[in-house]
This record gives structure tokens, C-alpha cells and sequence, in this order.
């Protein structure tokens, strides 16, 4: 298991300079730059360019990837010039939000998602299975943006129950820090859930394709037969081994808790890191981009290789040397 | 999304309008709340019940960037941020035309016109307490100039050659060249110096989450892509302006959400895209009114002037007159009075409009388009349904950006009524940045488009040097991407430049405008409105117009 680890940790290295190699390339062949939206008649082409020059030399783009690794071992992650700011410090504003809003929503759809898919297979093709079924298809079928908009319609302008928009409302900027936290997570339910629901519909079919695969093996039935009662041989014997897959599906989801929800944010005026990926592409805004990008990368490549541990956890078939 | 473009594409020029309320002539009273921790309302606040909820007026938009600088700013919402903070050496009038700022007593312009010489009033201090002397105008302008500065100011800075301080109220700004339009490089807001002084760039930079200026408002606190909390300065020197609300909020709410916010109560303010779902949506609230006039800025449509098929200015009239535009800003907008129809380069908010009697509206004909075509040789001989002469195809590629709508409709209804004509059209859609990359990055020669779309906002100033129809802009990186060459119109543009009397400018501009409308070298689309959503419970707001900022009206504004 250690060797493992270690050999797995020592692969993230060349994937993770080979995925930047490949970014920094993608970006050099990219049309446009950080001076190209400038539109003031009295930045002359020739200011134009020395500030580009300023902001982003021209040289090969693997002298800039290696000076961007040589500038990262020096803990410096690049500038941002749109913000003025370095690119840490301006993700930093922003993943917070967006942590605490996909891991909301994270739970939410595990809470409601894996015991629906648990009921969903032990009860297959009955009344309960069907409409947690078509409950399910609609929830990965609904776009966020619609979902959001209805969400924030019915729940927020109709019955008011929620505010339209934001983390924190106008009168609680300089409150104490509980009142700030209830605030904020007052302020996250309705992304929190609009965002939760695609989510809560694919775990609930992960749950329900394999819990239906395990009730149907052999150890299942001989549970049964040596006469235990439903309840055990559902949670104790079945649910166990059906979470196996759903290991995975979670070591998947942990990039996306910082990768950002664009439209979720952009519906419920939240600040976070989707918008700012966006942003940052559209302004040619590449120390940024490659900052945003580069945290992603090795987000999930860690992710994976906790996901591969986990899996040998929870199945003890699997074993690692 | 559309909001958010503009903002992009907006010219810096745009006045960064320094605060309204011209100042009661110097006089020193200090403020009385100077130093209490609670700026209860006085009696100014209103009709003498002095009421305990502090005044805050909250504005919702989507976009802030937070750069709270304003020579670092390049956000119009931002900048109104920065306006309340900051006050510059000049200001922009409800005409347009540019006057002492609130801390200038007086401007002195010398016999060669090189030499702006600036009285500053003697009692301005920053939020601080300290006097604003002509030292902390020196360094602002001075760090422009900065060779490390990466703000969006060089072009101002490269006007001037040096700025002077004469004594502490004096200061000199030396030119490079005399122009009636060189006021407008003194809007900015000025720093302090003993706050900003720096050893590095990113020093300098760090303070704009500590800005410090001479306006009536203060930072409290900020959060990026959430909110910007600014308060009362109680040590405002213009103590007969200041103002009587307690606060401002700028906070961010989607497109999606205004509305909804406003409604609900949740802001007082907005300004919602000018389309006409938007204006029945706020009439319907009962509790909120509308303000809206035509704004200074233009969208346009360039042609590529350099390409055969669009070399003939006739080729392009004809292609203007084959635009329903009418029918595009009724689709577009949703009514007639959100937008005007766009006639030549100067808008129609300016003192140098020519009128529309002046100008060719081009309505829409397709009959006379078709025969215009004819006439310039344009004819269909190989039967394929497209024009040609001399085995070129008159067939067209118009860039469109998807970040805001109106460039895909109007391509769409160009598509089917240029089609009509026998002239085929490719819509390429592509990113802003790609588009203005292809348009005005690329070298002559190389710019590969026949026509492209794009917004503009204006400088209150007309002067179209380095813009769209100055030939000398057309290179690489330049703004002039039609490739057109008149040279009345470069004659015309140097007069403008060399005139200081403003009526007789207006004349040479008006030539210029007229020649534009006709010769078509880039087709100004529409003059476009702005529109506001105002709470009832909020009094002062109803005179913003298009050089009136809300923020120059600051100090009169009250609330319920």
C-alpha cells in the first residue's frame, strides 16, 4: 500500500507538467490578447504594444512555461494586471464560495440521493421506483440555468422566502461572525439546491444501478436464507458493497467542489471560480487562467489517487503492492 | 452579458466624471460630526425628524472588478465607486463640455495653448484630514507616466510631457500638443501622496483595497464579486455639499436578478438593459419609476473598404439601403423610443451633431438597392443567384460576437434581405476578443474580415482622432479597421483639433459627419438608450442623463 501511494504520487509529476505543457501551448496559439479589448482611441497602437510587452512578453511558450515553473517553486503564481493583483490572491476571494457552495450541494445530493436509490432498487418497478425514476431523468435532463431561474422565481420574488442574490445580505456586511455564517448559509439554500439537483439525480441511479446488481448475488441470498431480517441483509450486507462504485463517483466529484458551477453562480450573483474561468478567458487574462487551471489539475489528480485508497478501503478484493 | 461587453469595450474616455455639487466658493466650516463614531442624520437629513436608520443607498449591477484607483479603473461601475471617493481637476457639464472640477478654483490655458495652469482651492483635504496640496496632483499624474504603470491610463499620460507644481495650490501641466480636447485628460481623481507613495508598482497597487481621496465617500469595507461599502467621509472638506445620505452600497446582482432585487426591495437602484421587457417590468412594480435618455456612444457596423466587393462606395450604400434597421431595432429593443436610428459618427447627444436633416438615414429600399448594384457592375452572370463583376463573387464574411445579441440579429436580417439582392453573406461568429483581434490587432493586409459589428461608448469630446474613421489609426493595433482614405475627412479631423472656439468646431465637425454619412466607410447602426430603475423612496436621482452621472447628483439625494 505504501509503495503504492508513493509510486502514485511520484506519476502525478510528469502528468501534471505534461497537462501545463500542453495548456501553455494551447494558449500561445490562441487568437487575441490581454490588450486586444482594450477600446480607447488614445491607446495608440504603440502604447498598445509596449504595454503587452509589459504584461506578456513575447517568447516561446516554453520558455514562459518554463519561467511559470521556476516563478511557482518561488511560491509566486503570477500576476493578475486586470485586478491588480496576484493570481493566488484573486482565486483565494473567490474559492471559498465556491467550496461552500458545491460541498453543500455535494451533500444534499448524497443525503437525498443514495437512500432514494437504496429504496428506488429494493423497491424496483413499483409506484415508488417510477417516480423517483422520472423524478431522477428530469433532474439530469433540467438545464441549471432553467432549474435556477424557476428556482429563484417561485422561491425568491413569489414567496420571498429566500433573497434574489448574493452571499450576504446589505445590512449584515459588518455583523459579527455567526450572523455573517447564518447569513451566508441562508444565502446559499437555493443555489445550494438548484445546483444539487443533477447531482442528486445521478447518485441516485449510481445507487440504485448498483445495490440492484448486489441484491440479485449470492451472498445476498444466502443472508436471507440463513434467516436474517430484511433490514439487516439491506443495510448491512447489501449497502456496503453497493457504496463501492459510489467511491469512485465521489473521488470524481472532490475537482469539482473548486472547479466552480458557472451557471449556478452567474443566476444567483455569487462570486466564485467558474465565473472567474470564464472571465479570464474572455479577457485574455492567461496568468490567471493558467493559476485557475493548474490548482484544477493537480485538484484532480489527487482526487483520483484518494478515490484508488478509498477503493481498497471499502473492497477488501482489491488489494495494492 | 451585454452590459458586461460594454463595459469592456468602453473607452476609457468616457468621462470618469468627477463629483457634482459645485462648491459654495471655498468655505471652510469643518464638518460638524467630525470624529463621532455614529454620523446620525442632522437636521439637513431631512424634514427635521431626525430618524435613526442610517441612509444607505444600495446600487445593484453585474461586473464590479473592485479596482478602486482611478487611474487603475477601467469599469464604468467601478469608476462610479471611484467618483465618490476621488475628485478630479475637471468635470464634464450637463452638456457635455468640460469645466473646473470641485477642487479646481480656476483653469489658466497659456498664449501657445501648451500650458494648463490649475488653481486648486485651498482647503480640500483627504478623507484623512490632510490638505490636498499641488504635490499629490503631481504625483497622480506623474504615476502614469510611471515606465512601470500597466494601467489603462498611458494614453492619457502620453498627452502631457511634464506637470509642474508651481506652489501648493499652483500646479502646470506642460502638452505635447495644443488641443481643444486636452480637459478631458484631467478627470481623473487625485491621490494622496503621502498614502500612495510607493517603492514598487505592486506597492501602489496593493492600496486599492485602501483607496484615499478627496470625495465625500470612504471605503469601508469590500468583497470581490460581492459588494463595495462605502461610507460618509465625516471629514469632508466641502462641508455646503456634503452629502446626506450615510452610505453607498454597490452590490453585485446578475441580469437575472435585478429586477427581482428591485422588487423585492433588496436595492434601491439599477440600470437593466434598455429593452423594452425591461421597461414594462419596471412599470409594472408600484413602487418604482423609470429614467431614460439616449446615451453618448454608438454601435456600428465596418466595413473591410480595402476588399473589391467593397471598395465602391456605392456597393455599400446599397448595402445600407437593403438594412431593414428600422424592423432590426424593433426587434432588438422592442421599441423606438429605447434607441435612434444611427446617422454619422457624432452622436446625437453632442454639440457637434449635424442634424438629422443633414443626413441620409438610408431607409430601407431594397429596389433602389438592387439598382445601385447594377450601377456599380454588380451583376449576376453565372445564374448562381450571387452578383459578380470581373469573376470576383459578391459574397460577404461579417465577424459577430455572441456576447451580446443585437450583432446576430442584425446579421440574421441582413442575411435574408441581402440575399434578396443577390448578395451572399457568411456569418462567422466569434469571441469579442478574436473579433477585435481580426479587426484592429491584425496589420493591413491582413485583416481578414469584410464586415464586422461592435459597440462603442464616446468621450463628451467629438475629436475622432485615433478612432474608427481616422485613416491614421488603420495599422496594426489601431482602431480604424475600414481601411478608408479621404482625404478631406484627415483635413477635417486636424481643423477640429486646431480650433478652439467651440461653435466653430462644431461646424468643421459637422462637415466631417456629413462626409462620413455619405461616403459609409463604417455604418453607425443605432444611438442606443440607458434606462433606470429607481425606488420611489429615493429623491434626488431623476435628473441622470447621459452627462449627468448619479453620482454628481450624490449630494442632494435623499431617502424615505
Amino acid at each position: 500500500m505504501k509503495n503504492y501511494v508513493i509510486r502514485r504520487l511520484l506519476q502525478i509529476i510528469p502528468v501534471f507538467l505534461g497537462i501545463l505543457f500542453i495548456l501553455f501551448f494551447i494558449i500561445d496559439k490562441a487568437p487575441g490578447s490581454i490588450v486586444s479589448n482594450i477600446m480607447d482611441p488614445t491607446m495608440t497602437p504603440e502604447l498598445k504594444a509596449a504595454l503587452l510587452e509589459k504584461l506578456d512578453p513575447n517568447l516561446p511558450f516554453y520558455q514562459k512555461f518554463w519561467n511559470w515553473l521556476v516563478q511557482a517553486a518561488h511560491g509566486n503564481f503570477g500576476y493578475s494586471s486586470k485586478h491588480f493583483k496576484p493570481v493566488i490572491d484573486v482565486i483565494g476571494e473567490n474559492i471559498g464560495v465556491t467550496f461552500a457552495l458545491s460541498l453543500t450541494a455535494l451533500i444534499i445530493a448524497m443525503l437525498i440521493g443514495i437512500p432514494a436509490g437504496i429504496i428506488s432498487a429494493t423497491k424496483q418497478y413499483s409506484a415508488i421506483d417510477n417516480f423517483l425514476t422520472v423524478f431522477s431523468l428530469l433532474g439530469l435532463a433540467l438545464p441549471t440555468f432553467f432549474a435556477g431561474l424557476l428556482m429563484l422565481k417561485v422561491f425568491a420574488v413569489e414567496l420571498k422566502w429566500f433573497p434574489t442574490f448574493g452571499f450576504i445580505s446589505s445590512t449584515n456586511i459588518n455583523a459579527d461572525f455567526w450572523t455573517k455564517l447564518g447569513d451566508h448559509a441562508y444565502h446559499l439554500i437555493l443555489p445550494a439546491c438548484v445546483l444539487g439537483l443533477a447531482e442528486t439525480a445521478s447518485f441516485m441511479r449510481y445507487t440504485r444501478s448498483s445495490m440492484l446488481e448486489v441484491i440479485r448475488s449470492d451472498y445476498i441470498r444466502t443472508a436471507r436464507a440463513k434467516g436474517l431480517s430484511e433490514k439487516v441483509v439491506i443495510y448491512k450486507h447489501a449497502f456496503r458493497n453497493a457504496m463501492i462504485p459510489i467511491v469512485t463517483l465521489l473521488g470524481f466529484r472532490i475537482p469539482g467542489l473548486i472547479s466552480g458551477a458557472l451557471m449556478t453562480e452567474t443566476i444567483f450573483s455569487l462570486p466564485g471560480v467558474g465565473k472567474l474561468s470564464v472571465e479570464a478567458v474572455n479577457n485574455r487574462n492567461y496568468p490567471l487562467l493558467i493559476g485557475i487551471n493548474a490548482m484544477l489539475t493537480l485538484a484532480t489528480l489527487f482526487a483520483t489517487l484518494i478515490a484508488d485508497i478509498l477503493y481498497a478501503a471499502v473492497d477488501p478484493r482489491i488489494k495494492y503492492d | 452579458m451585454n452590459k458586461k461587453l460594454f463595459v469592456t469595450a468602453l473607452s476609457s474616455l468616457l468621462a470618469v466624471s468627477a463629483l457634482a455639487g459645485c462648491s459654495g466658493g471655498g468655505s471652510s466650516t469643518p464638518t460638524p460630526d467630525a470624529g463621532s463614531s455614529t454620523p446620525a442624520a442632522t437636521a439637513e437629513a431631512g424634514g427635521g425628524e431626525a430618524s435613526t436608520t442610517p441612509q444607505v443607498l444600495r446600487f445593484g449591477c453585474s461586473g464590479y472588478d473592485i479596482v478602486l484607483n482611478p487611474i487603475l479603473s477601467s469599469n464604468v461601475y467601478d469608476g462610479w465607486a471611484n467618483d465618490l471617493m476621488f475628485q478630479g481637476l475637471t468635470k464634464t457639464n450637463s452638456s457635455g463640455e468640460y469645466i473646473e472640477g470641485d477642487i479646481t478654483d480656476s483653469i489658466e490655458l497659456s498664449e501657445d495653448k501648451l500650458t494648463y495652469t490649475f488653481t486648486l482651492k485651498d482647503n480640500v483635504t483627504f478623507s484623512d484630514g490632510s490638505p490636498m496640496t499641488a504635490d499629490d496632483v503631481v504625483f497622480t499624474y506623474m504615476t502614469m507616466k510611471d515606465p512601470d504603470y500597466t494601467g489603462p491610463r498611458a494614453g492619457v499620460a502620453a498627452t502631457y510631457d511634464s506637470v509642474e507644481k508651481i506652489d501648493d495650490t499652483h500646479v502646470a501641466f506642460h502638452m505635447v500638443a495644443a488641443s481643444p480636447a486636452n480637459l478631458q485628460n484631467f478627470t481623473y481623481g487625485v491621490l494622496s501622496k503621502a498614502h500612495y507613495e510607493y517603492s514598487s508598482m505592486e506597492e501602489f497597487e496593493a492600496k486599492n483595497n485602501d483607496p484615499m481621496g478627496t470625495g465625500p465617500f470612504k471605503l469601508e469595507s469590500a468583497q470581490a464579486k460581492q459588494y463595495i461599502n462605502l461610507v460618509k467621509n465625516e471629514n469632508y472638506w466641502d462641508a455646503a455639499n456634503a452629502p446626506k445620505l450615510d452610505g453607498v452600497q454597490f452590490l453585485e446582482v446578475s441580469e437575472e436578478a435585478l429586477l427581482p432585487a428591485l422588487q423585492n426591495k433588496e436595492i434601491d437602484f439599477a440600470q437593466p438593459a434598455a429593452k423594452l421587457e425591461n421597461v414594462e417590468a419596471v412599470e409594472e412594480m408600484a413602487d418604482t419609476h423609470l429614467v431614460s435618455y439616449l446615451a453618448n456612444g454608438y454601435t456600428f457596423m465596418c466595413f473591410n473598404t480595402t476588399r473589391p466587393t467593397l471598395e465602391d462606395v456605392k456597393v455599400r450604400q446599397a448595402l445600407v439601403y437593403a438594412l431593414d434597421r428600422r424592423n432590426f431595432l424593433l426587434a432588438e429593443y422592442g421599441s423606438n423610443e429605447l434607441v435612434a436610428l444611427g446617422m454619422c459618427p457624432i452622436s446625437k447627444t453632442s454639440w457637434a451633431y449635424p442634424g438629422d436633416d443633414e443626413l441620409n438615414a438610408y431607409e430601407y429600399d431594397l429596389d433602389k438597392a438592387a439598382s445601385m448594384l447594377d450601377e456599380a457592375g454588380w451583376k449576376d452572370t453565372d445564374g448562381d443567384g450571387v452578383r459578380d463583376k470581373d469573376g470576383v463573387k459578391l459574397s460577404l464574411d461579417w465577424l459577430v460576437y455572441p456576447e451580446a445579441t443585437w450583432p446576430g440579429t442584425l446579421s440574421g436580417m441582413a442575411f435574408d434581405s441581402w440575399k434578396q439582392i443577390g448578395v451572399e453573406l457568411n456569418i462567422k461568429t466569434l469571441d469579442f476578443n478574436t473579433v477585435a483581434e481580426t479587426a484592429m490587432d491584425a496589420a493591413p493586409g491582413e485583416k481578414d474580415f469584410d464586415i464586422y459589428t461592435m459597440g462603442f461608448s464616446l468621450s463628451a469630446d467629438p475629436d475622432p482622432t485615433g478612432g474608427l474613421f481616422d485613416y491614421d489609426a488603420y495599422s496594426a493595433g489601431g482602431y480604424n479597421a475600414s481601411g478608408f482614405y479621404d482625404e478631406r475627412s484627415q483635413e477635417l479631423i486636424k481643423l477640429g483639433l486646431a480650433e478652439f472656439d467651440q461653435d466653430k468646431r462644431a461646424e468643421i465637425y459637422k462637415e466631417w459627419a456629413i462626409r462620413q454619412n455619405e461616403l459609409l466607410p463604417t455604418l453607425i447602426v443605432a444611438y442606443r438608450s440607458e434606462i433606470w430603475a429607481i425606488n420611489n423612496n429615493v429623491h434626488g436621482l431623476d435628473d441622470i442623463g447621459v452627462y449627468t452621472s448619479w453620482t454628481d447628483l450624490i449630494k442632494d439625494v435623499t431617502m424615505d
